[in-house]
């Protein structure tokens, strides 16, 4: 996910180096004026800004987290004391509470998100951090995978305590899939110790209650304020510093897409005179190698096979890892048995499926989307990796879902395809891209009888309602 | 009676706290005041937990009208829409809030009961005009005013809520629709997830007045549920008549008798209306946070008739 702070870097630093550029050019046409040069001139120090710019050292794991609580409970000015101890050692870049505040809004993947995020890296880990205001921003950060947060660390001030609405921001970090929690107790310079052991105490008693493990969660109490102002290192930074400890020994680190067994949605199938069946695309994870057992899966289909051979860029490869585009030469397979849409990967590993409960965010109009409701039955397809599949849809909790909402859909598929938790996809409905989702759960198989339901139009569907109710 | 409601409603269900209760632990545990105020009502009763909590209690008005002054312009975008009925009555609420966090949270959606609740009682005791609907709209400063069923004023209402939640939240708009004999009053909320008594909480609502033109066998109560649905879900602008003409492009529709049944789209709204008979009198659309704020007073704002 470092690959998002990156590219916002970038994006600055390019339009700076283009400014320069742009001023530079001016000046060569001839067209002097007193202040283009002066222009020109204060850029000059920015001169080699992007060269100037480091170089992401993937020395640490990476891992998300994200804040949570309640607005006055210093959500903001906690990520601002955090960047400024870790800066005192060099481990992050300073920010102050409104470079975070102000964060400008995101588009990703074209639907808009209000979220913050920053950087940091402890001594063990290197750390993208999250922030939105509202349930909704986070809901939509998931289903994107913006920047899935492995963790999250729950703001309370010792003041308040629990607020009413502590138990939403629980329920979100469920709804997530936020398992991980970490608990800091803010402004503790204006509480006493009692205060601070009774908030810790109801805290925990709610969490417990919220189906977390709330007598082993780490709660770390200290002033966000007092870190920020260098004030009271003892309730200040070395609050902080316990706190980002804690967060590194308690949300664990994701695996990465690397260790995980390899797959490769089959993107084209090729047949070589004289060789065999080449299927290409891209590794989306683990690592293969020559000589390894593989089975392909989809459209109803599961058949085993060995890879006899590993090439990209026509140059023979021993090992291929994951984000490598390369063929694959498999033994023992017909063309005409593996298509577009089929997924080659560890023998196991994956299975088909027809029967998914996902999160999807609807595109509202302006975001090119549709600019009426649907309801539940409503036909639509599925893009996901490199196969398509129409569904239908059910809305299990709403009776329409609106454009710009996001929503639970259980979708029943006409066609087993390799579906997983945690999968994303695209729903078109027409030529229109109608939301994009997430599968949060994978529901039992469809059987025959109820596949059949799928295709059938409202009246059929309603003679069949008709029936089942009298009988 | 209603204070101790909304203490009750604060409670973190506890199993047990252990033997060592200490007065703030309980305190707390009792009212849900914040441990700041908590500790204060104990000092300045010598922690007498009896007196303290009286304390708390009187106060809770006092502390919530400081609380709601101090976070007073803070942005509130989100919120609920609260629509309930009550045969020839019925009303729509819209109440907004800083966060949508808030919104999903039960104290603050029974503050928006209440609002509903007491507008519809508004709505109750005006006098019946001769027209065959009535229309109230009312704005902040009005809704504010109402008396809610244990004599506070809204005001007072919501700044307790605001209280206990810390989040600015403010009584935005609400729309009374008072009818005569023979016309039906359907509302409807979405998502309509939530429903607190007979009051229906969503991000949008409406409310739909209609009149049956001929003698015929209706379901009334669904068909207008479906028609206020359609209603929220399509957002159309005017009621429209004959004279209108349908729009080239059935997605741009704005005109509601043009506009494609959300319930079966193979028909228009028009041929469900003549299938039953039904003529849709008026209707009322809110949408969470929606801009109105273009310089005309709501009471002005001219809805079709």
């Amino acid at each position: 996910m470092a690959f998002l702070f990156y590219g916002k870097l970038s994006n600055i630093s390019l339009l700076k180096t283009f400014s320069y550029l742009s001023n530079t050019e001016l000046i060569l046409n001839g067209k002097r004026s007193g202040i283009l040069q002066f222009a020109a001139l204060t850029n000059t120090g920015k001169r080699f800004y992007a060269t100037e710019k480091k170089v992401y050292q993937r020395t640490k794991p990476h891992c998300n987290v994200g804040t949570i609580g309640h607005v006055d409970h210093g959500k903001t000015t906690l990520t601002a004391a955090i960047t400024k101890v870790l800066s005192d050692q060099k481990l992050a870049e300073a920010k102050k509470y409104s470079d975070i505040d102000n964060a400008p809004e995101e588009k990703a993947r074209g639907i808009t998100i209000n979220v913050a995020h920053v950087e940091y890296q402890t001594s063990a880990r290197h750390y993208g951090h999250t922030d939105c205001p509202g349930h909704a921003d986070y809901i939509k950060n998931m289903i994107t995978g913006a920047a899935q947060m492995d963790g999250a660390i729950l703001v309370v001030a010792a003041t308040d305590g629990v607020m009413p609405q502590t138990r939403e921001h629980l329920l979100l970090a469920k709804q997530i899939g936020v398992n991980h929690i970490v608990v800091f107790i803010n402004k503790v310079d204006a509480a006493d110790a009692e205060m601070v052991e009774l908030v810790e105490m109801e805290i925990r008693e709610l969490m417990s209650e919220m189906g977390f493990d709330g007598d082993n969660v780490p709660v770390i109490s200290g002033s966000a304020l007092y870190a920020l102002d260098g004030k009271e290192p003892e309730v200040g930074s070395k609050a902080i510093l316990k706190l980002l400890d804690e967060v590194d020994k308690y949300i664990p680190t994701p695996t990465r897409e690397l260790d995980k067994p390899f797959l490769l949605p089959v993107e084209h199938v090729y047949s070589i005179p004289g060789r065999g069946t080449v299927v290409t695309g891209r590794l989306e994870r683990g690592v293969v190698k020559k000589g390894a057992d593989c089975e392909f899966v989809g459209y109803s289909k599961t058949f085993k096979s060995t890879i006899s051979g590993i090439e990209m860029f026509h140059q023979i490869l021993e090992e291929a890892q994951a984000g490598d585009q390369l063929g694959a030469l498999v033994r023992g397979v017909k063309r005409d048995d593996v298509r577009r849409g089929m997924v080659m990967c560890k023998p196991g590993s994956v299975k088909s499926n027809d029967h998914v409960e996902a999160q999807v965010y609807i595109l509202n109009k302006e975001e090119g989307g549709r600019s009426k409701p649907f309801t539940s039955f409503i036909q639509l397809q599925m893009f996901c990796r490199t196969w398509d599949c129409s569904c239908q849809v059910f809305i299990p909790d709403k009776e329409m879902v609106m454009p710009g909402e996001d929503s639970k859909l259980i979708l029943k598929m006409i066609r087993p395809m390799v579906l997983e938790q945690g999968q994303r996809f695209t729903l078109r409905d027409g030529s229109l891209t109608l939301g994009t989702g997430v599968v949060t759960n994978v529901l039992p198989q469809l059987s025959e009888q109820e596949r059949q339901t799928i295709t059938e139009g409202k009246k059929a569907r309603e003679k069949r309602m008709a029936t089942q109710n009298t009988k | 009676m209603l204070l101790k409601m909304f203490a009750r409603s604060l409670h973190i269900h506890s199993p047990c706290w252990g033997a060592e209760k200490s007065l703030l632990a309980t305190l707390r545990k009792k009212t849900g005041y914040t441990f700041t105020n908590c500790k204060k009502a104990l000092e300045l009763h010598q922690n007498d937990l009896i007196q303290a909590e009286k304390w708390l209690n009187q106060q809770a008005q006092a502390l919530g009208w400081s609380k709601a002054t101090k976070l007073e312009g803070r942005q509130t975008t989100q919120g609920l829409v609260a629509v309930t009925v009550n045969n020839s009555d019925a009303a729509i609420v819209e109440v907004n809030c800083e966060t949508d966090f808030v919104a999903r949270n039960k104290t603050f959606q029974e503050m928006v009961e209440i609002a509903a609740q007491t507008c519809l009682h508004f709505a109750e005791q005006q006098p019946h005009a001769t027209k065959p609907l009535t229309k109230i709209s009312l704005d902040s400063t009005q809704l504010c005013r109402l008396q809610t069923t244990n004599g506070k004023t809204l005001s007072d209402q919501l700044a307790l809520t605001i209280g206990s939640l810390g989040e600015n939240a403010i009584l935005r708009r609400a729309m009374c629709f008072k009818a005569d004999k023979g016309i039906h009053l359907s509302v409807y909320a979405h998502p309509s997830g939530t429903q607190q008594n007979s009051v229906l909480l969503g991000r949008l609502g409406g409310l739909v007045a209609m009149r049956q033109k001929i003698d015929k066998e209706v379901d009334m109560e669904n068909l207008g549920k479906n028609l206020c649905q359609h209603v929220v879900g399509m957002d159309p602008k005017k009621i429209g008549t004959s004279d209108d003409e349908p729009s080239p492009n059935s997605d741009d529709e704005t005109c509601l008798i043009y506009q494609e049944y959300i319930v079966d789209d193979s028909i228009t709204v028009n041929e469900v209306l003549d299938e039953n008979g039904i003529e849709i009198v008026d209707f009322k659309r809110f949408e969470c946070g929606e801009n109105t704020s273009d310089g005309v007073p709501l009471s002005n704002v001219e809805t079709c008739q």
